[in-house]
Formats: structure tokens, sequence, C-alpha cells
């Protein structure tokens, strides 16, 4: 299977690049905004007459008296006014109306099949070394062997709430406030009532609303070299090459790979286009907040909003290189560097933390990648995308529990992973079925692999996989604001703790079949 | 610890300079009451009206359009009309100090 991937990609690669600027769309979205265009021609030639009507009043303090009888003209002015009037209300309310909100709604059900898989039992783990067992025998006897579980009935619900607003020629606001549950899901409530779904919204519980995005973009004009300053709450989850699964526009700043979740901080755009002279081409720089843990749960603090003082906060500095590919159109290269500084182990007080394992951090992680994707390679209907992501870490010797060192036992040894992900997506030319895609994606981790994607849009993270996963999916627009999608995924993992820094990995036999059934309605 | 005194006062020095930079508005608000809210007013010859009844675009427009039932000139100097609409404009409904009650509705 990696063998056919890599040949098909080869294959693509090798053909010649194509370099005419043209835009091309589908033709359900050709057909929309024409519609939309004629349908703005017509109010516009309205709005022409009128203003042309109100200008030559204007310009005659009314209609002649010579030519129109008194009471007519008196009540030209009175419709006139009226109509202002109502202008002035409509104008006002628009002044002031800045925010413009969109919706999703997404339900999904999966049907899963995991075989041959461990998990570990922390508690288990912690009283097997208070009687005195050493930590890597008793990682070994808190580890339970599943031969195979079945989940053939999980129902999820995913509603978003998307906003902008244009506040000022150089400031502009996005946001999403987002909702995602299974379906009646009941285990995290504290009611009292088992059933404690039912009542989330109509009983007084919690204030919880989350925020997936909320930033600003700030471009000030007149620079030599055009900027732009990102802060807030960031656009970095479902980043490149997800989109064309997600069947939808790039919705972030991040290769998918690299990045993908809900992050905060700033970042710093240079538009290097003109300098360049290569499209779309950009440096970012970016700073933010990997973790951070206050004292807010410690009971009678003055202070509550102090940093806890045990990990500390985990900051992240980044570096991304942009560009479209020269001669390809619809291109697209990015070249990344992450560095994570301070990782955490933390396992907090109390009743899970029987050994009085300290909190701390376990060290830094380096994480750079290469990503060129193209979509609709010589007008072929062809999308495809290769990615390639690598760490190293740098432990710094710390190993809470003798056992959560930085992707070690230790904490000592520093290690290295990798991850290749590729894939294509083609759009049938079948116009009776809407022109439905076609998608197949592989990506491969190695041992060591990690990044930063815990934010995935599926259930489970695909793209921190150490071992190969295979992924295979149709998608069925009915019109532009619904469409359905149908897929398979399947992971062999080669080794344990896929998505975790913690710990050494360890060899691993297991598997993961997911096959689901979406329905996604944007509006 | 005497610096605490030093800042309070550079504070207030900076809110008096500010409040001073704003002047012509509070200026144009007297007006706005004293020669708008003759006939602007519960009871009165017209309803009452405020600036954040309008959006400051919008305030600009009508007066441009000349659309004041009553001749302007005859209601105030073009200083003091002036005044008055840069008032109405810095506390239009789409600015940061919407003002709604300048003239009570009741």
């Amino acid at each position: 299977m990696k063998s056919f991937a890599g040949l098909t990609i080869l294959l693509i690669l090798a053909i010649p690049a194509y370099a005419e600027e043209s835009v091309t769309i589908p033709l359900a979205e050709y057909n929309a905004i024409i519609k939309r265009l004629d349908a703005m021609q017509g109010q516009l030639t309205e709005l022409d007459s009128l203003r042309k009507r109100v200008e030559e009043l204007e310009r005659h303090g009314g209609l002649p008296a010579s030519r129109q009888p008194e009471e007519h003209q008196a009540q030209v002015t009175r419709d006139i006014n009226t109509l202002y009037n109502s202008v002035d209300d409509l104008e006002t309310k628009q002044a002031k109306n800045m925010l413009n909100f969109g919706g999703e709604l997404r339900t999904r059900v999966d049907g899963y099949r995991a075989e041959s898989y461990t998990s570990s039992n922390m508690n288990t783990f912690q009283e097997l070394v208070q009687e005195g067992v050493e930590p890597h025998q008793a990682r070994e006897q808190s580890t339970t062997y599943y031969e195979s579980t079945t989940d053939n009935n999980n129902w999820t619900n995913r509603f978003r709430i998307n906003m902008d607003a244009q506040i000022s020629e150089s400031l502009s606001f996005h946001g999403r406030l987002s909702m995602y549950k299974n379906w009646s899901d009941s285990d995290d409530g504290s009611s009292g009532d088992m059933l404690n779904d039912w009542n989330a919204s109509h009983w007084p519980g919690s204030s919880n609303l989350w925020v997936d995005r909320a930033y600003v973009d700030w471009t000030p004009a007149g620079l030599p070299i055009p900027i732009a300053l990102t802060v807030g709450r960031h656009p970095s989850s479902d980043g490149p090459p997800l989109e064309f699964k997600e069947n939808r526009l790039r919705q972030s700043t991040y290769p998918g790979l690299i990045i993908d979740g809900e992050a905060d901080g700033i970042v710093l755009t240079f538009g290097l286009e003109k300098l360049i002279g290569w499209k779309n081409t950009g440096l970012r720089f970016a700073y933010g907040k990997g973790y951070h843990s206050d004292d807010d749960s410690i009971i009678g603090t003055t202070f509550p909003f102090l940093d806890d003082s045990e990990t500390g906060d985990s900051d992240m500095f980044a570096g991304f290189f942009e560009s479209e590919i020269p001669g390809i159109k619809n291109s697209m290269m990015v070249l990344s560097y992450v560095r994570a500084r301070d990782l955490p182990f933390r396992l907090g007080e109390s009743a899970n933390n029987l050994l009085d394992i300290p909190n701390q951090n376990v060290g830094d992680l380096d994480i750079w990648g290469a990503h060129f994707q193209t979509r609709d390679f010589l007008d072929s209907g062809l999308d495809f995308f290769l990615s390639y992501g690598g760490n190293r870490s740098r432990p710094n010797g710390n190993a809470p529990g003798a056992i959560f060192g930085l992707l070690s036992d230790d904490g000592l040894e520093p290690h290295s992973g990798y991850s290749l992900y590729g894939g294509l997506r083609y759009t049938l030319p079948y116009a009776p079925l809407n022109r439905p895609k076609l998608g197949f994606e592989y990506n491969h981790g190695s041992k060591y692999w990690f990044s930063m994607t815990m934010g995935t849009a599926e259930l489970f993270n695909k793209l921190a996989t150490r071992g190969d996963v295979y992924d295979v999916y149709y998608i069925q627009q009915v019109d532009k604001h619904l469409f359905f999608r149908l897929g398979y995924m399947h992971a062999d993992y080669s080794h344990t703790r896929s998505g975790c820094y913690l710990t050494s990995p360890q060899p691993s036999n297991a598997s993961l079949s997911n096959y689901y059934l979406l329905m996604d309605v944007r509006f | 610890m005497y610096w605490k005194p030093f800042i309070c006062l550079c504070m207030l020095t900076c809110l008096l300079w500010a409040t001073a930079a704003i002047a012509p508005a509070g200026e144009g608000g007297k007006l706005f009451i004293q020669k708008c809210g003759s006939c602007h007013q519960q009871g009165g010859k017209v309803k009452p009206v405020n600036p954040a009844d309008k959006a400051e675009v919008v305030w600009q427009k009508y007066f441009k359009r000349d659309r004041h039932p009553v001749k302007l000139s005859t209601i105030g100097s073009d200083d003091e009309l002036a005044h008055i609409l840069e008032y109405l404009q810095q506390h239009a409904a789409d600015s940061d100090f919407p003002e709604a009650a300048a003239i009570p509705r009741g």
C-alpha cells in the first residue's frame, strides 16, 4: 500500500508544471455567483434609477410646479421623506450591526473496531509502585490487553457559529463558537440524573461556551512591506491539506500535520509577494502558549491567577514560509519550524496522584515540516498533497514517576521522529450527481513521531499515529449548503502512546478500523 | 511609595487635557439642548430627538440634503450649527459613546 501511494504521488509530481493565470471553481458555485450577480445588477439598476430621481428632485427642489399640480407635489415630497427616513433607519442599523453570523451543523455516525490493543491504568500503576514494584514492571502489570472491541452506533453532533466583522479598513475580526458532543452524552454530568444530557441547556449548570476561534487581523496601511498582525485565539485547526477532506476552503494558517488545534497567540505576517515575485508569498512569526496552569485550583489562595510555579508555562515559537509553487497554479508550499519549550507533566493533586509525583516540565521539542499541495492540477479535477513532518526531543533529565520522561522513560536520551502524509482527491466530472469527490489519504508515523495535532476533526488523532493509516472517502454534494461524506479509515499501530510526548513508546500490534457517514450543513 | 501621588497627579493632568480636547462636543451638547430641545421635547412641537437616533454618516447626509423641515439658519449661526452636528456625530448610534437620552423621551 505504501509503495502504491508513493508511486502515485511520484507519477503526479512528474507531470509538467502549468502556469496559466485563471481561476477554476465548481459549476454549482459559478452558477450561484452568476445568479447573485444578476440579482445585484437588478438592484443596482433600481437603486441607480432612484438615485437619479432623488438627485433631480434635489437639483430642482422638488418637481417643477409648472409640471405638477400642487397637491401632487406635496405628496411626492412626503413620499421622498418617507423613503429618506426608511433609508436612514436601515443605514443606522447597518452601521450598528458589525457582526455577521453564519452556522455549521454536522451530524455523524461512526462504527469502530479496535483489535490487539492495550490500555494502561494509572491508579493501578501507582498502587503497584506503592507496594514496592519497580516502575517499569508496574507499567507492564497495570496494562490490560484487549483482543477486540467494536462500537457500531456512535453518533455525534457538532454545531458552530461563525462570526466576522470588518471593524475598519485595517481591522477585522473572526470568531467561532462551538459545540461538539456525543448524542446524549451523560457521563460527565453532576446533576444526579443519569439522563443529564436531556436537560443540559434547560437546567442551570455551567456558564461554559466553547470559543474555538476569536482573533483580530490588523493590517496597517502605508508600510513598505505589507504586514498583518493576528492576535487572539487563532485559526490553527483544520489547516492544509485537511480542507480537501473537509470539502471547504483553507481553514488555518498552519499545515495540519504540524499544528491542528486551538491555539492562543500572536502572529506577525510579512507579505513578500512584491519583494520576491512569487504569488502568495509570506513569512510568519508566531508566539503562543502551549500550556499554562495557575493557582485557581488551590482553595484559599490569595492570588489564584498566579502561575502555579510547578510545571511553569510551555511557550511556543514558530516560523513559517509559504508561497504558491512557481509555475503551478492553485498550488501552495509551506515550510514550518516550531519550538515547543518546557512541555509539562501534570498529574494533579490528591486522589489522582497517589505517589505524589511532582508536576514538572520534561523538556523542549523541535517540530519542522515541508508541505506541498495543488488543487485541480492541469484542470484535471485532481487535487493532491504531500506533507513531511519531523521532530526531535530535548529532554531536561526530568522523569516524573521514573518512566514519564520526554519521549523516553528516563528523560535523558533525545529522540527523533518523522511522519509522511500524502493523498489525492478527484472530482468526478459527472454533473447529474453534482460532481462528487473521491479521496484517498495515507500517513505513516515513526516510533517517536509527535506533533501538535490534538484538535483534529476526527474522533481519533489520525495524524499522530505511530504506524500506518489508510483513509478513503466519498463526498456527495447536494447543493452549496449540504453535503454527505462516507468514509473508511484503517490504522495499524507500530508503537503505543500515539499523540503523547511522555514515556517511551512500546511496540504494538494494535489496529483501529473506522467507517462513518456524516451530513454537513453550512449557511 | 512616594511616587504614587505623582502618578495620580500625572493621570489627573492627562484626564484634564483629554477633557479639554473634547470641549467642542460639550459646547455642542449645550447648544443641542438649547437650540434643538426648544422644539424637540416631550409634549413639544415635535417629538424628542437624540444623537443615537441615527448613525454618524446618516446625520451628515441628513443635513447635507437639507432635510430639516425648519430652515436651520433661523435656529443658529453656522458656527453653532457646526458644533451641534459635531456633537450629533460624536454621540451617534455607531459611535463609542451613543447618547440616547440627552432630551428625555419621558
